[in-house]
């Protein structure tokens, strides 16, 4: 009884030594979302960090935007008062008045008074209407004003220093507000812009593993382009705001992926996706059943079984490539300052900000003359990408409203598009945006 | 650094896709396991996610210390037991203290022609008491000590278990080879 108990052991166990079943397909997914859910809260912190960073920003922007507009507390241009003589009048301390011989500056009743000290903060210029001798630019200065209706040539502009430092405010009584010869006409303070760019797209990539070192060889970037419609919202004379919706488009060639068409009869009892190729982008899985991929043994495609379990020669597949090609879209949310260093008909901004970039699409697939074979997608990918840019913009002004623009910028993904062990690797662009914009 | 050490350390790190490396290249191996300790496909499904569930939150555990597709199956083994031991009245164990020899026993068996897939199919045939019995000892190769406390059973019901195991799994052999030779002879 012992000796054949052990040969039933035995057969038994020698037996199922190395077999193997498949499981069902699908059931990868039940598990990755059970253990997906122990690592949700680092990505929430993450994204609270993200987010608060873009809260403060855009809470610090918007606070800064309003205090320029408004200037310091209770600066007014002039008031029409039913008093006979001028009084200049200090809003901190109302105790403190210029002295009554300061009145003898004002000789006429149509005297204009004007502060410019804060015109530039609110972007507000003054063009008269009146005949053309009375047309003159006010200059910009922190000092006051008392200008004088008079002929160019007879204009006199004499600065008030404030006291100690608060603005001074100057109640006149025959002032007349809004003067009748004077128009105050803001400037455009949003433009609506439209850009587009081929982009040159890499990665960074650092590591001291095989993978490492071994894909970027493989990969080659491919064209990209990236374009979209943005807004901006002037702060300041040099500062302004621009967000919008951009859409991107990045690609990259893997060299040494061959693949054949014909294996779909072959590929019915593996079951789930067939073939695996990590990438610095992600890892591409075929999904396309009629699709055969092999490396031929450098191991850059992952299967169910080896290499030479299968000959795609003998099995009379039809070549396609010897590469396979990702696609990934994003639709771009940007939050950017720019900062006009000169203002003038060719102007030249710095621009900086972050974007959100959503992902949107991803394939995978190879060419044969002219013709794209689906092979699958990249898995992996974080959805949500956060990258900076950098860059300069020229703009040329073609009229008040209309300008060009040329942009060459540089972007630097913050993460990366998916998380490779071991490895550093962080996709970067570079493109020149060109585009016109429109004031209003 | 080995292929295996890259693939926990990834997977340690949160890689997704060192994790689904890691399933791909074990998974069928596992599932295979899970067959044997379960009488049906769906048991044999949520055995195979649980027990992948806690290699992954055991990952750490692990100090590279002995072959880690043995401790993988280890862990799987365990998910299993653990499915018996909470669902006793599905997987109760006859706590039978006497061997009682079977009848008769097929002589000079010739178990020529017989596959894997024919012992899995023929193993998972057992009743459940006696396919755990017969895994852990024959398969396993724990001892009858061990089983007992592994499934809360004496060490004789053990060996009557496997006892019994044998004969049946014996008898389903002979039975498979005869009708496999009857089809090969036309």
């Amino acid at each position: 009884m012992d000796e054949k108990g052990a040969n039933i052991d035995l057969l038994f166990r020698n037996g199922l030594k190395d077999f193997e079943v498949l499981p069902p397909p699908g059931l990868w997914n039940g598990i990755h979302s059970a253990i997906k859910v122990k690592t949700r809260p680092i990505i929430y912190l993450r994204a609270a960090a993200v987010v608060t960073v873009l809260l403060t920003m855009s809470f610090l922007a918007y606070r800064w935007s309003r205090e320029m507009s408004l200037g310091p507390a209770g600066s007014v241009i002039a008031f029409n008062v039913p008093a006979s003589s001028p009084v200049i009048y200090n809003p901190i301390d109302n105790t403190q008045y210029l002295p009554e011989k300061k009145n003898n500056m004002v000789k006429s009743s149509s005297n204009v008074l004007l502060e410019t000290e804060y015109n530039s903060a609110i972007n507000e210029e003054i063009e008269t209407i009146a005949p053309p001798e009375q047309i003159f630019n006010i200059p910009e200065t922190k000092s006051l004003y008392l200008i004088k209706n008079e002929t160019i040539s007879d204009l006199e502009l004499k600065p008030l220093n404030s006291s100690k430092g608060n603005p001074i405010m100057i109640l006149y009584p025959d002032l007349q507000y809004p003067p009748v010869n004077t128009v105050v006409k803001p400037v455009n303070k949003w433009s609506i812009e439209a850009l587009a760019s081929p982009t040159y797209y890499s990665t960074f990539t650092s590591g001291s593993d095989q993978l490492t070192s071994q894909l970027p060889s493989t990969e080659k970037p491919l064209f990209s382009y990236s374009g979209g419609v943005g807004f901006s919202y002037k702060i300041s004379k040099r500062f302004s705001i621009q967000s919008g919706i951009y859409y991107s488009s990045l690609g990259q060639r893997v060299d040494g992926i061959y693949s054949f068409s014909g294996f779909q009869k072959y590929n019915e009892s593996k079951g789930g996706p067939s073939f695996v190729v990590p990438t610095t982008s992600g890892t591409v899985y075929t999904i396309n059943p009629d699709v055969y991929l092999t490396d031929y043994g450098s191991g850059k495609v992952i299967a169910a079984y080896t290499n030479d379990a299968f000959d795609p020669n003998k099995a009379n597949l039809q070549y396609i490539s010897n590469s396979l090609t990702q696609n990934l879209s994003y639709l771009e949310l940007p939050v950017i300052v720019r900062y006009k260093v000169i203002d003038k008909m060719i102007g030249i901004n710095i621009i900086g900000g972050l974007s959100y970039n959503l992902l949107v699409s991803n394939s995978a697939y190879t060419m044969k003359d002219g013709t794209k074979y689906s092979i699958g997608d990249t898995k992996g990918l974080n959805p949500l990408a956060l990258s900076s840019s950098l860059g300069m913009g020229m703009e040329y002004n073609l009229s008040d409203k209309l300008s060009l623009n040329l942009e060459p910028t540089f972007r630097y993904y913050l993460n990366p598009f998916s998380v490779t062990t071991g490895s550093f690797i962080h996709p970067y662009s570079f493109g020149i945006f060109s585009g016109v914009s429109y004031k209003f | 650094m080995s292929e295996i050490k890259k693939i926990i350390k990834g997977c340690l790190a949160g890689s997704r896709r060192d994790q689904e490396l890691l399933y791909r290249r074990h998974a069928a191996k596992l599932y295979t396991v899970c067959l044997q300790y379960s009488g049906n496909d769906e048991e044999a499904r949520d055995i195979l996610q649980e027990g992948f569930i806690k290699i992954f939150e055991n990952l750490h555990h692990y100090k590279h210390e002995g072959s880690f597709e043995g401790w993988m199956r280890r862990i799987t083994v365990n998910t299993a037991l653990e499915k018996f031991r909470t669902r006793p009245s599905l997987y109760r164990v006859d706590d039978i203290d006497t061997i009682q020899e079977p009848d008769a026993e097929p002589d000079n068996q010739d178990y020529a022609g017989l596959e894997a897939n024919d012992l899995l199919e023929i193993i998972r045939e057992l009743p459940t008491k006696y396919r755990m019995v017969f895994n852990l000892y024959a398969i396993e190769g724990y001892s009858h000590k061990e089983i007992g406390e592994m499934i809360n059973i004496s060490e004789g019901t053990s060996k009557s278990n496997l006892s019994r195991a044998r004969v049946i799994l014996q008898r389903r052999v002979g039975s498979y080879t005869g009708i496999k030779k009857k089809v090969a002879n036309g």
